[in-house]
């Protein structure tokens, strides 16, 4: 088992990715220990948080409460975001090793996954504060084995999950959709699942034999896991058996050549897991509009445009910093066949149109709040199309780094690059420079008339920019190529 | 066809491919041997315009490969598994090159169905490209390499992962193909097949040419020969 996890180990650290960003590697170290501290110091002012919150209640029981929403969002995002661990171990199955031994090591792996180590770090702090210090020994220890025990039970029982519903997908719906409602129900107190949930905790807590409850679950779900993985334990891949999906996709194809590359476009999204999972936090972004979209920041240029710009291309950004290197895999293949630089650029462009327009209309309902809103988005739509785009794709042209289309996007940085941190200087700067030049002018109040007429005179000249960047492309379809064949 | 003007590409110190002149002409139908290292597939890339050039051009109807994508409309390639879109099924895989040659569903179903010894597409029809086997994975990108009946047509190890039968079936179809006009340029560890079905072959080392010509009754022993350690 030690070996296993060293050869875990060395993989990380010996990948290409990790060999070649040493500069990233810095960036991404000094980001995780400013994310480790944020997460600390939340958790050891929490008391002081919650005593604003709930005036009349005791703040562990506040905690506890709150603890049910935790461990209810926590399910759904490891349900969407988790990757099961069970490809490494397949160098391993014909060698002289146990095969229990090589079920129960990606088992006790996934314990130092990032949704652990998250929930430790925001609960560990507030229970040496808050209960460690001020309640008695039985109450602490049954508490945190009862939110340790809870932990893992989700850790494992996210796996079974996904092994009974990706069989059913209508089942993954009902199973978030019935999540989501017992929070609605809570938050608007038709029933209080939380406060339910914190008695339990409580006359849990009062009793350390009850500590055997949550650590049976932790068990039960451990090994629910484990039948999972020895059912699973061949060479096979998880989705032989699915039928192709998104096969009839065909609608793009009567567009020619630029409509052929954009369908494929569509097929890559909706059939690997990477740039499928971008579409599931889009739904996140999506819901940024019920915090700021209130009456008062209406006339917030600032509020207003960081709203526009990142609602109406969430997708194209997040997605087109990695713009080629999600080809990466077949880059050759492009390159080899007769496809045109300028149809392939502009094949991308048009998407990048299409998911911003589509963008547009899923944040159309915000306009009940204020029909401004509505148009204001029409102005950074128009923007998006006719300059985010382009300047994602010129960037993207610098960016030679190989993506595994299979791997989870959570806690994923292969792929990252310099590149993606420069592309949000002149996709953030550009709407400030225009703001700015209307306010030195006198006339503040055409700013969002200006970045609509900027996104105009994008699109009129498309086709030359296109061709621009096309001829670039000509010049650096060589080392992308050479990039993207060191994975 | 093909002309190879004093090629070279380095890599730091490494020579990989020196090659001062060399010629390719129609129909011809060769064959690329040496060992692991000798530049065969460098060779081909550059053929391809998949790499770029230290020095030297590669022309192909005496346009020079880099300057025009010309090439692409009469030449079918297969090099390795980064030239097939893993996510695809294998008939969407060939439906997409197809299209891009101006070919619909049918024609695709109809040259399936011509090549159904090579490749039975029933039996893979719920499968990614990236869920077949290294075989099937060879046999969809060498059949999506002439999908369109190319001019030229590129393969790098065509024979390998093939079982005998899929081998046996390659080597009467590139002869065929080469009999109808096409030119062939492929490379093989398989000294076998390679001067079976070739009429000319290079023999590469260290990235130069050390041998070439055409293939005779002797040119398996002596090939063979050379080999030997």
């Amino acid at each position: 088992m030690y070996e296993l996890f060293i050869h875990q180990w060395k993989e990380k650290v010996r990948s290409s990715f990790w060999q070649k960003n040493i500069f990233l590697n810095i960036l991404l170290g000094i980001l995780g220990l400013y994310f480790v501290a944020n997460i600390v110091v939340v958790s050891l002012f929490a008391d002081k948080i919650l005593l604003k919150i709930y005036t009349d209640r005791n703040v562990v029981e506040a905690f506890t409460g709150l603890l049910f929403y935790y461990f209810s969002f926590d399910l759904i995002v490891r349900f969407l975001f988790q990757q099961l661990p069970t490809i490494s171990i397949q160098p391993y199955l014909t060698l002289p090793i146990k095969k229990s031994l090589l079920l129960h090591y990606p088992l006790l792996r996934s314990i130092t996954s990032f949704f652990n180590v998250f929930a430790v770090l925001l609960f560990l702090p507030f229970f040496i504060k808050n209960i460690w210090f001020t309640q008695s020994f039985q109450f602490s220890f049954t508490w945190i084995i009862i939110a340790l025990s809870l932990v893992g039970t989700n850790n494992f029982l996210n796996f079974s999950l996904k092994k009974y519903f990706s069989k059913i997908p209508l089942l993954i719906l009902t199973f978030l959709g019935a999540l989501a409602l017992i929070i609605y129900l809570d938050i608007t107190n038709v029933y209080s699942f939380s406060d339910y949930f914190a008695e339990v905790v409580y006359y849990l807590s009062a009793n350390s034999l009850f500590v055997i409850l949550p650590v049976s679950i932790l068990a039960l779900s451990y090994y629910s896991a484990y039948s999972f993985l020895r059912n699973h334990a061949y060479i096979e891949d998880p989705h032989s058996k699915a039928a192709a999906k998104s096969a009839g996709l065909t609608i793009f194809d009567q567009f020619g050549e630029i409509g052929q590359l954009i369908g494929l476009e569509v097929k890559m999204v909706l059939r690997n897991k990477r740039p499928k999972s971008l579409l599931y936090i889009g739904g996140f972004f999506v819901l940024y509009g019920f915090m700021f979209y209130r009456k008062e920041n209406l006339e917030d240029y600032f509020i207003m445009s960081f709203m526009g710009l990142l609602l109406t291309s969430w997708f194209s950004i997040n997605y087109g910093q990695y713009l080629f290197s999600w080809e990466s895999a077949y880059f050759d293949a492009i390159l080899a066949n007769k496809i045109g630089s300028f149809n392939y650029i502009k094949s991308k462009h048009l998407f990048f149109s299409l998911t911003s327009i589509l963008g547009y209309l899923t944040i159309l309902p915000y306009a009940f709040i204020s029909y401004k809103i509505a148009l204001i988005n029409a102005a950074f739509l128009v923007f998006n199309i006719g300059i985010t785009s382009v300047i994602i794709l010129f960037f993207c042209l610098f960016n030679k780094s190989y993506i595994d289309l299979g791997k989870s996007q959570m806690m994923n940085f292969q792929g990252t690059g310099v590149v993606q941190y420069l592309l949000l200087i002149p996709i953030a700067g550009l709407p400030f420079l225009i703001a700015f030049l209307c306010n030195a002018l006198g006339g503040l109040q055409y700013y969002y008339y200006a970045i609509a007429a900027v996104g105009f005179l994008g699109i009129v000249f498309n086709k030359n920019i296109i061709q621009s960047i096309a001829n670039k492309f000509e010049r650096r379809k060589y080392k992308m190529a050479a990039g993207f064949r060191e994975k | 066809m093909i002309e190879i003007i004093d090629l070279k590409k380095i890599y730091g110190s490494n020579t990989a491919l020196s090659i001062d002149k060399l010629k390719i002409d129609k129909n011809e139908f060769i064959g690329l041997v040496g060992n692991n290292g000798a530049g065969k597939t460098t060779l081909l890339s550059l053929i391809l315009d998949l790499i770029k050039p230290t020095a030297g051009c590669v022309k192909s109807k005496s346009i020079k490969v880099s300057a025009s994508n010309d090439w692409k409309n009469y030449t079918g390639s297969f090099l390795n598994e980064g030239f097939l879109i893993p996510f695809l099924t294998p008939v969407e895989f060939l439906e997409f090159i197809g299209n891009l040659h101006g070919k619909n569903s049918a024609d695709v179903s109809n040259f399936l169905n011509e090549n159904v010894h090579f490749f039975d597409k029933d039996a893979f029809s719920n499968k990614y490209n990236r869920e077949l086997s290294s075989g099937n994975k060879n046999k969809i990108g060498i059949l999506a390499s002439f999908l369109s009946m190319p001019e030229l047509l590129i393969l790098d190890e065509p024979f390998a992962n093939l079982d005998p039968s899929s081998q046996s079936w390659l080597k009467s179809k590139l002869k065929k193909l080469n009999s109808e006009g096409t030119t062939i340029l492929i490379s093989s560890h398989d000294l076998k097949h390679v001067t079976e079905v070739c009429s000319r072959i290079i023999l590469l080392e260290g990235g130069h040419v050390i041998q070439d010509a055409s293939t005779s009754s002797d040119t398996l022993v002596e090939l063979e020969r050379y080999f030997e350690v």
